[in-house]
This record gives structure tokens, sequence and C-alpha cells, in this order.
């Protein structure tokens, strides 16, 4: 048998492979090893230049194919307390790191596809934030989307997206996705206004913000102390030295000169605290000890402390506690008071199966589709509907990893709806092409067929854009892909159907 | 030869009381518009709506020996409108987790923190986020907007549908159909929805607009072909455009089953668009077949008789 590809099936066998190129060539295509994901701020694999990203593809020797591998060689340097010496290689350079800490890496195996998971899939958190008390204007919440992103930043967090949204009703607002597990502190940084204020007495000495001092985040005078028990379970401070800018230190002086020593059993400090408030709360009163007494001195301490029921869970508090502060001290305040008014938390754990399970309803639903055209036609046209789905699924999913769009759980509907109008059009075209006792020419048949495709999908398309406008984009990902798919149904996939029916039946005719 | 039989017996039959027969969807129709309309004069709304329409806070604890029908007693007392969810492993049916939704809420810490220490009372340890447990939450303030929204984007969605088909078919009654049978999948698809008492969410919502796409289809299919018959009958342009639509709804309704069968037990959200499009596809067997072949076939017999007398 000889069949003549027309150009419309060319096109449609161009666009297919080209999808699973979007989809299946990732930068690290072919490559083994594992990616970093994560490293602990004060590991000695950061300070070795060790980066997000990077590929590990040995260590110490041992060729590095996967996470368990990855696994096995870093729980052997592990079981040791002395000092060990880890050579990493990675696809640019190699690392000699010689510490006694854990490494403080977590890796992933290599993606095997460019398909982004969405948020509820993948895991993760997700915020909208807007003023309180205020309506953002454009350009505030494009100002405090970079505030928001240095805070990330600083804080440590890489895998994020910030997004200015708008919506129906002309409300701005701040969508904030973070991948993976997200500590409840982010809530905080995200939402905190971040106003600091050292006071003494009525007098503010200095603020946040670079303006008036530089925060020392690791290294000495640095410290978490052992928590210790308390009526309501357990507390832990901590300290951090920052130091103040001349100016600040200046006001500092001149405030703490006019003051009164007070002796007591535990030495002579002044007679008023260097008082620390967040937000307008305050977190903790330091003793100025008299020494300090109207000397400009731009090395001070900041403190604070955090709870828990446990002293292991009052330490991790008072950590991230400080580190929230720190950040906090180091990119200042913001102009307005925010709040949350959504805040999404999705653990990734939910995640993994769940797809699997979602490709096994698809191809359960594609095979009894294809049963239920097979009772229909009782001829191999029942396969028709198989591959055309499976290639749309495919074409779909290829734009949307070259789009670089999340797949959550309402794009995935998306794809079944498109696939579920796409079913359809193939059956109008099928019956419109085997129409038997009239006068029209094939080209007419087909041209029958697509006056109905194209007014449904004209149709659909009119009565789905409206939802991109609601809430911020929230059911963006959902009308994307499904006007995508039937887009792209409409566009290449029906054509080369339809001359694949005309070919079949030309050759049944001869 | 009996099936010929058949076809042309029902043919006649069909020709006597295709009018009459437009009296089972309307009666359908009178139902679900007093059921709706009592539903709203109720509920001052036309559906229950879910966590994710009304706002509100969701914690989920995960741990897989608490006892949901005793916190649930311990809670009954301590906490306004709440609800209580068990999710399980898909293969082995364990709980991992019990989520507890906190109706009507804002997005407050401290509120949030209240809450989440009569939970801590209850369990005997401390909800670590991240850990054993995830918060979410949703403004009411920022639910009712996004709820208001989607109801400002569904009327917008019917009525670039409505300009859309009418382009289509640039005269009234057919494009009129078209519109009415969509609506009605959706009028009456919500009917059984509340008769269940199923809270919609958003999803559920998007659903509904979905259902828009494959209804349309079907009644264009239909229109299209009794409006340009070529030479043949009305009744075999009906019963060509029958065949073809209906291998259409049972594929959908086909797809929809299996898939609604197999995510019922791990995603409630797809669940209930499944569920939605389901009962959709089953009216719009209903709304296109009886009601709309009807209107069709009275329609375009006037139109012939008009020709006839002029």
């Amino acid at each position: 048998m000889k069949i003549k590809f027309t150009w419309k099936i060319w096109l449609w066998i161009a666009v297919f492979i080209l999808a699973l190129i979007s989809i299946f060539i990732t930068p690290t295509f072919l490559q083994k090893g594992v990616i970093i994901r994560e490293i602990s701020q004060n590991s000695s694999a950061l300070e070795q230049g060790l980066k997000l990203g990077d590929v590990i593809t040995n260590i110490n020797g041992q060729e590095i194919k996967n996470v368990e591998d990855f696994l096995k060689a870093v729980q052997e340097k592990e079981n040791t307390n002395e000092k060990v010496k880890t050579i990493i290689t990675t696809k640019k350079a190699e690392y000699t790191i010689f510490s006694d800490q854990p490494l403080g890496i977590s890796v992933s195996n290599l993606p095997t596809s460019n398909l982004k998971l969405g948020l509820d899939l993948a895991g993760g958190s997700r915020a909208f934030i807007e003023a309180e008390d205020h309506k953002l204007t454009k350009q505030e919440v494009d100002d405090l989307a970079q505030i928001i992103e240095n805070r990330l930043n600083v804080f440590g967090v890489s895998d994020m997206k910030i997004i200015p949204v708008s919506d129906l009703f002309g409300n701005s607002r701040l969508s904030i996705e973070i991948a993976g597990a997200t500590p409840s502190t982010i809530k905080n940084l995200i939402s905190q206004q971040g106003k600091f204020e050292a006071k003494i007495g009525n007098e503010t000495v200095f603020t946040g913000g670079k303006s008036d001092l530089s925060v020392t985040r690791m290294g000495s005078g640095v410290i978490v102390e052992n928590a210790v028990q308390s009526s309501s379970g357990y507390f832990s401070k901590f300290y951090f030295p920052v130091t103040l800018s001349q100016t600040a230190a200046e006001k500092q002086a001149e405030i703490t000169s006019k003051l009164e020593v007070n002796s007591t059993s535990e030495g002579n400090y002044l007679s008023k605290k260097l008082d620390l408030y967040l937000d307008d709360k305050l977190i903790d009163s330091l003793l100025i000890s008299e020494n300090l007494k109207g000397v400009v001195t731009t090395q001070i301490q900041i403190s604070g402390s955090g709870s828990g029921a446990t002293a292991e869970e009052a330490e991790e508090a008072a950590q991230n506690e400080m580190k929230n502060l720190q950040t906090i001290l180091i990119t200042g305040s913001l102009p307005f008071k925010l709040k949350v008014v959504k805040f999404d938390n999705i653990s990734p754990t939910l995640g993994g199966g769940f797809v699997k399970y979602l490709f096994l309803a698809g191809g359960i639903a594609l095979t009894l589709v294809a049963i239920t055209v097979f009772f229909r036609y009782r001829n191999k046209s029942a396969i028709a509907p198989l591959i055309i789905c499976t290639s749309e699924i495919i074409i779909t999913l290829g734009v949307s990893s070259f789009m670089k769009w999340d797949l959550d759980l309402m794009a995935i509907a998306g794809i079944l709806a498109a696939i579920g109008t796409g079913v359809d059009d193939q059956i109008v075209v099928l019956d419109e092409a085997n129409q038997k006792g009239n006068s029209l020419s094939m080209k007419q048949k087909i041209k029958n067929a697509f006056t109905i495709v194209l007014g449904a999908y004209f149709t659909s398309v009119a009565s789905l854009l409206p939802l991109v406008l609601v809430g911020g984009g929230l059911l963006k990902g959902f009308v994307l892909t499904t006007v995508t798919g039937i887009t792209l149904g409409v566009l290449i996939t029906r054509p080369a159907f339809a001359d694949i029916v005309r070919l079949l039946q030309k050759e049944n005719a001869s | 030869m009996d099936k010929q039989n058949f076809k042309e017996k029902f043919a006649k039959f069909h020709d006597k009381n295709y009018k009459i027969l437009l009296l089972i969807p309307l009666a359908l129709l009178i139902f679900s518009v007093i059921y709706l309309t009592s539903f709203y004069m109720q509920h001052n709304d036309f559906f229950y709506k879910d966590i994710s329409l009304t706002g509100g806070t969701t914690i989920t604890i995960n741990d897989e020996n608490l006892n949901s029908l005793e916190l649930k007693e311990f809670l009954s007392s301590k906490l306004g409108d709440f609800n209580l969810r068990q999710i399980s492993d898909l293969m082995t049916k364990k709980q991992i987790a019990i989520i507890v939704e906190i109706k009507n809420s804002e997005c407050n810490e401290a509120e949030i923190q209240q809450t989440k220490t009569i939970l801590e009372n209850y369990l005997k340890y401390s909800l670590i986020e991240g850990e054993n447990s995830t918060v979410e939450c949703t403004g009411s303030t920022f639910s009712k907007d996004f709820y208001k929204q989607l109801g400002v984007a569904i009327l917008i969605a019917f009525f670039l549908m409505s300009i859309v088909v009418f382009l289509q078919f640039k005269s009234f009654i057919p494009s009129l159909a078209v519109i009415y049978s969509a609506v009605a999948d959706i009028l009456m698809a919500l009917v059984v929805i509340n008769i269940f008492k199923i809270p919609l969410s958003t999803a559920g919502i998007v659903a509904f607009l979905m259902l828009i796409g494959y209804s349309v289809d079907t009644d264009i299919l239909l229109m299209n072909k009794v409006l340009k018959r070529e030479g043949k009958s009305i009744n075999q342009m009906i019963w060509g455009s029958f065949k073809t639509g209906i291998t259409m709804t049972l594929t959908s309704i086909v797809a929809v089953l299996a898939a609604l069968l197999i995510v019922s037990s791990f995603s409630s959200i797809l669940f209930q668009i499944f569920l939605i499009m389901l009962l959709g596809l089953l009216f719009d067997i209903v709304n296109t077949w009886i009601t709309n072949v009807s209107i069709s076939k009275w329609y375009a017999l006037s139109k012939e008789k008009k020709k006839n007398e002029n």
C-alpha cells in the first residue's frame, strides 16, 4: 500500500516531534548525575563554591548516577566524627571539602522531562497578599514584588515565583509561589511590614534597613542559646551582632550620655534599656552596660527569643526567628501593612503517586472510548481516536513545557476537556466523510464537517476566555491548556485527520 | 428488515408526536426552575459552597492514628462552622491525615493560632507546619470577591457564546435552541448536585462552564444538518445526526465515568469536575435529542410550509 502524505499530515508529524523534543530534551538530556536542590547556609559546600543546580557526577571516585548513589557516598562520610575529605566532581569543576559536618546538600535525580508540575502536584506554598486598608496601585505592587523577592533571597529561598496580578474588579495583589516544602516562617516573611525600631525610652536610636546598620549573619557572636524551661514550655534566646552606621552610633551616644547609672548585684547598667520593636511589638529589651554611656560605638548586639513545647522546638524556633529578624533588618521595612488573603500549602508527598493515577485514568478512559468507537464503526478506524488523542495530549504538553506553564490539577482537567472535544470532532469528521447516498464530493463533506467543528470550537473558546480574568489568574492554567489543546486540535490534528480519512477512502475506492 | 420496520414506525410516531414529546423536557425545566428558585429563597444562593468559595481555614494533621469521630466530638463545642475530612492512601486505604476545615474566616494569624491551640490540646503534641501539619487559609472577603468574579465571568461567557452562536446560524430560533440546551444542561445538573447536597468548589463552577463546550457541539451538529438538508428528508438528517451525536455523547460519558471512578479516591476536585460533566452529558441527551430535535423539526417544517404557500 502506498499512501502519499499531504502537507497537513506532515505538519502534524512535525509538530508532534517538536512537542516530544520540547518535553523530553532537557538541559541535562542523556547525562548521568544528581542535581543540587538545596545547600545549607553555613555549609562548607557553599563556601567552596557549589551552587544550586550544579550536577554532581562523582564523589570520591564513586560515580553518582542517582540519589541512592549519592546517599550511599555521603552516608559513608557522615558516620565518622573526624574531619574527612570529600571530593565532589560536578560537570564544571572539582571541589574538595574538608569538614566534620554533614555536607548540607540535598539533591534530586536529573529531571527526565521539561514538564513543570504545578503547586498542587509538586507541593509548595502560594500566598496572595494585599495591603491592609489601602488599594495597591500597579507601581506599588511592582515595588512590593521587588522587596519581597529580596527578602526571600536573603532568607535563602531560591525556587519561587512572584507575580503581580490584577483581577476583573481592578484589584492588584501579589501572588507568591514557593516550590517544595516551606517553613511556616515564610508566611511571616512575606506578610510582615517589618518595621524595626530600636528605642531608648521614647527616642528612636536606629531602624532597620541598610542606611542605619549592617547585619552579621553567621560566625562569631551569632548565638542560639540552649533552651531553658519556663512555666509554659521551653524558650531559647538568640543573639547576633550588627554594625551601626556612624550617624546611628552617634545618636545612641547622645541619648545614653543623658542616662543615669543604676547599680545592681549583677553589674552596673544605665537607667533605661534599649527596646527593640518589630511592627510596634516589643521583641526584646537589652540592658546597656555603664561603660557605654555616651560612647560612640558601632558594634552592638541584637537579641530575641523563640519558644516551643520541647527544647528542640524552642531552639529551632529561635533559629528561625533570628533568621527572620536578620532578613528584615537587611531588607528594610515595607511602606504599608500587608495581609495574606489566601495561603495554600500543599505537601509534596501527595504529588508523585497522583500523576501516575492520572495517567492511568487517562489511559483507561481513552481505551474505553476506542471500544465505544469500535462498536459503532466495527472497523479499524476505532484506533484513530487513540492515536490522534495521544498525539494531542503530547502536543499540548509540548506547548506547555515550551511555554514553561505549570501543570496543575486544573490544567490537567483542561487537557482532559480538550481531548473529549477532540474525540467528538473526529467522530463528526468520520461520519461526514462516510456519508453515503448523496452526491457531495469528499471535499464538500470534509468542509461540512469543519463547519460543525469550527462552530463548536469558537463557542467553547468564547465560553472559556472570560475565566482568565477571574481572581488574578487562579484559573489561567485551566483556560490556557484547554484553549491551547482545542486550538491545536482544530488547526493541526483535525485537518491531518481529515486528510488521513480522505486518503484511506481513496485507497478503499481504488 | 425488522430494523427498517422499526425505523419507519418510529419515524411515524415521531412525526405525529414530536410536539407532545416537548412536554418531557418542559416538565424537567419547570421542575428545575421551581426547585432552584425555592433553593435560592432558602439559602440566598443557587448552591451549597465549599471552603474554596466561602473562605476559611484548612488545617491538615498528618496523623495515621487520629480518630476523626472523637476529634469531631471534641471540636463540636469549641469551633464554629467546621468540617472534618479523612485522607487515605490510594492503595492501602490507610489513613494518612485528617483535615479540619473552618468556614468563613479571614486569614488571620492570631485566629489560626487559636484554632491550632485547641487542636493541640486534644492532640497532646504541638503542630509544626511543614512537619506534622499544614495550614491553609483563604480570607472570606477574598473568596466573596472571587465568587462574584466567577459570576461575572459566567455572564460574559454566556454573552460571548451567544454572539458566536448567532453569527453561525444567523437565524433566531436555531441559535436560541443551541443556547437553551447549554443552559438547560447546566440548570438540570445543578439541581441534582443540590439534591445530593454537594457543596460546589471553584473547580465545580469551572466544570459547569466546560459543560457549555460539550453541550453545544451536538446541538450545532443537529442544527447544521437540519437547516442545510441538501435534498434529504428532515427525518433522514435527524437520524444521521443522532447517530453521530449520540456516539459523541456516549464516548464522552464512557470516558468521564471511567475517570470519575478512578479519581474518586484521591482527588475531590477532579471528582467534582467529572461528576458535573457526567450529569450534564446525561441531561444533554434529553435536551438535544428530545428538545432540540423537536424544535428543529418544527422550525424546518414551518419554514417549508411558508415556502410552499408562497
